[in-house]
């Protein structure tokens, strides 16, 4: 939402130069004593990222580790309660819920990583020519960003979904449009600050082109506020994926998604059953809560700050 | 004053221009063709050539993009906001009939909000840090991950099975002045469950905000001059860590309203953000075109409301 910093300071130039780790220490070592310090600084948040892990692991490896095939209807064992043969229960045709919760995972993650890397990279370019080139064009690119944004996201989403057809595609690029004002904004604000310093002056009185200035030496400085934005929008975009599936502009069905499941639960007759409801929102819910937390620590430590402004 | 609410309307009207024109651009200029959204891929191959031109033809589809364009904003200005494909009724009245459900749940939930959230925020702010804090702020993040219309199925399922209780449903909505007990039934369930992502958005900003007022000097010279703290913190420092909250309240509103439509699905709620779930479910994209624009320029209005109250509230910002 809105609600999200609109301005992510960069990092000083120095805190991004590789040249300050020690020479023979191998990389997984170095990887590892990063993790330990993130652990020990943001404890809350190292214990959600692992869920998080987890989380990404099972949508990984859903096929080896869902009991059953998520499609297939066994109609001897339709709308039938948690039990020892289906842990989570079954729906109405029978088929396995913990299985479809497990393969939803996989479609959430990938529609919402897949959307928010293309929205956030896209308005992140676009930040960054139009924080570089200024003038006409970043006053038009502002304007239209403010018209993006004159939109609710659920509701800019619905309608990019059902104009082009339900599909995958379709719903990565209908999240992905949302996301581009955010990326935009902060990219372009990072960019303004950066281009009055006196190392880009340094590369332009070099004689280096605009693309080469842009791209080699602010680009690299973008790259802590962009991973701050990538991380904190997964949690937005996996309810708007549920949310867009729950109201039928999804993925279409059959293809397990959390919204799908919800919606298809409430289809399910005029009381829908307790077990088709539970289990697919707590899977939103702790993924939700998993990413959000991890990207709250990846914040504060990549820039202290910002730490504990909303 | 005059010259600021002005320059604010100035640029609302230029976002409401751009806002058309993007809604127009979704419904009719992306790939998707407007009848194969009405008839679905496969009715769209069962179409003779004829009968696909008529159709154009007879939706006014078959003109230039420009004039459709213009059409349209035509009967936007004549308050005429078309009909559906699949009922009699006209997008105008449905609006009308429907509108004021949608309208009390968002102006409830706002309300809820505050009560929630505003005294979350003192006891945190007044002790930052603290197990109470870190508490309330675990909850915040907690309510900011659960889905809304999907906690509502679970309160609609919890009162059904714990008390055998279902909140009266009457297709044609109810009026709040004739039937207030029934509206009340109907609006309560949806309005709560949108406050609680709400009030902890409210909650995290009004905590910040009280923090960074607590250090200014007056509240010190409040505190120096023998006032109690109880009073200092609500004559001096709260009313100025709302302003933030009252912005942000503002948007939130129009997010709502757009949080509704998977709210109401849930409950069954008969307001306009149904009718939005079942405009996009038939693909009637004139009726979604319509709601689309008018959500739009709802929440363009209130972002403007808010502004324009800030600014009446804070001279600082007025004459910036």
């Amino acid at each position: 939402m809105s609600t999200r910093p609109e301005t992510i300071a960069p990092l000083e130039p120095a805190a991004l130069e590789p040249a300050a780790v020690p020479a023979g220490r191998s990389l997984p070592r170095r990887l590892l004593k990063g993790l330990m310090s993130f652990a020990r600084r943001a404890p809350l948040s190292a214990f959600w990222g692992c869920i998080a892990v987890a989380i990404l692991v099972m949508a990984v490896t859903a096929p080896a580790i869902a009991p059953y095939d998520p499609l297939q209807s066994d109609f001897r064992r339709m709308q039938k309660p948690p039990d020892a043969v289906n842990l989570f229960g079954s729906d109405q045709i029978g088929r396995d819920t913990l299985s479809r919760v497990i393969h939803g995972s996989r479609t959430s993650l990938t529609v919402a990583m897949a959307a928010v890397l293309l929205g956030t990279t896209l308005g992140c370019f676009w930040g960054l020519a139009s924080g570089y080139f200024g003038g006409r064009f970043d006053i038009v690119s502002q304007r239209f960003i403010e018209f993006l944004q004159a939109f609710p996201d659920l509701i800019l989403a619905m309608a990019i979904a059902m104009a082009l057809g339900s599909g995958t595609v379709t719903v990565i690029i209908a999240i992905a449009i949302t996301r581009i004002p955010f990326g935009g904004r902060v990219i372009r604000a990072v960019v303004l600050s950066l281009k009055e310093l006196s190392f880009v002056e340094a590369a332009r009185s070099l004689g280096a082109s605009h693309l080469r200035i842009m791209l080699r030496h602010i680009l690299p400085q973008c790259v802590a506020p962009y991973l701050i934005l990538a991380t904190t929008h997964l949690g937005v975009a996996i309810i708007i994926e549920a949310s867009l599936g729950f109201l039928g502009v999804g993925i279409p069905p059959p293809t397990p998604t959390w919204g799908n499941m919800l919606a298809d639960a409430l289809n399910a007759g005029i009381i829908p059953p307790w077990w088709l409801v539970l289990f697919p929102g707590v899977a939103i819910t702790i993924t939700v809560l998993a990413f959000n937390l991890l990207g709250d620590g990846i914040r504060d430590m990549l820039d202290p700050r910002l730490r504990g402004s909303v | 004053m005059y010259s600021y609410i002005v320059r604010r309307f100035a640029f609302g009207a230029l976002t409401v221009f751009g806002v058309s024109v993007i809604v127009f651009l979704i419904m009719r200029v992306m790939p998707g063709d407007p009848l194969t959204a009405i008839f679905g891929p496969e009715g769209m191959t069962k179409l003779t050539e004829e009968q696909r031109l008529s159709y154009m033809r007879e939706l006014g589809l078959a003109d230039p993009l420009i004039v459709q364009y213009v059409s349209w904003l035509g009967d936007i200005a004549r308050g005429d906001l078309g009909r559906s494909f699949f009922r009699a009724e006209s997008v105008g009245d449905m609006v009308m009939r429907r509108g004021p459900l949608t309208a009390q749940i968002g102006i409830l939930s706002v309300i809820l909000s505050w009560i929630l959230g505003i005294p979350v925020a003192i006891v945190s702010a007044l002790r930052p840090n603290t197990i109470a804090d870190n508490t309330a702020r675990f909850i915040s993040i907690t309510c900011l991950a659960v889905p809304g219309f999907w906690l509502g199925m679970l309160i609609v399922l919890g009162l059904l099975f714990g008390f055998g209780y279902r909140a009266p449903l009457t297709a044609t909505g109810a009026s709040v002045f004739e039937e207030p007990w029934t509206t009340f039934q109907m609006v309560i369930g949806p309005a709560v469950v949108l406050a609680l992502g709400q009030a902890a958005y409210i909650a995290r900003m009004a905590r910040s905000s009280l923090l960074e007022v607590i250090r200014e000097d007056y509240v010190r010279t409040a505190r120096a001059k023998g006032l109690n703290g109880r009073l200092v913190v609500s004559l001096h420092a709260l009313p100025n860590a709302l302003l933030p909250v009252i912005t942000l309240s503002g948007i939130l509103l129009g997010f709502v309203l757009a949080g509704s439509i998977p709210v109401e699905r849930a409950f069954g709620t008969p307001g306009l953000g149904y009718a939005m779930f079942t405009a996009v479910n038939e693909r009637d994209i004139f009726v979604m075109q319509n709601l689309v624009f008018l959500y739009a320029v709802v929440f363009v209005m209130l972002n403007i409301m808010v502004d324009i109250i800030i600014a009446w509230l804070d001279p600082r910002i007025r004459y910036q």
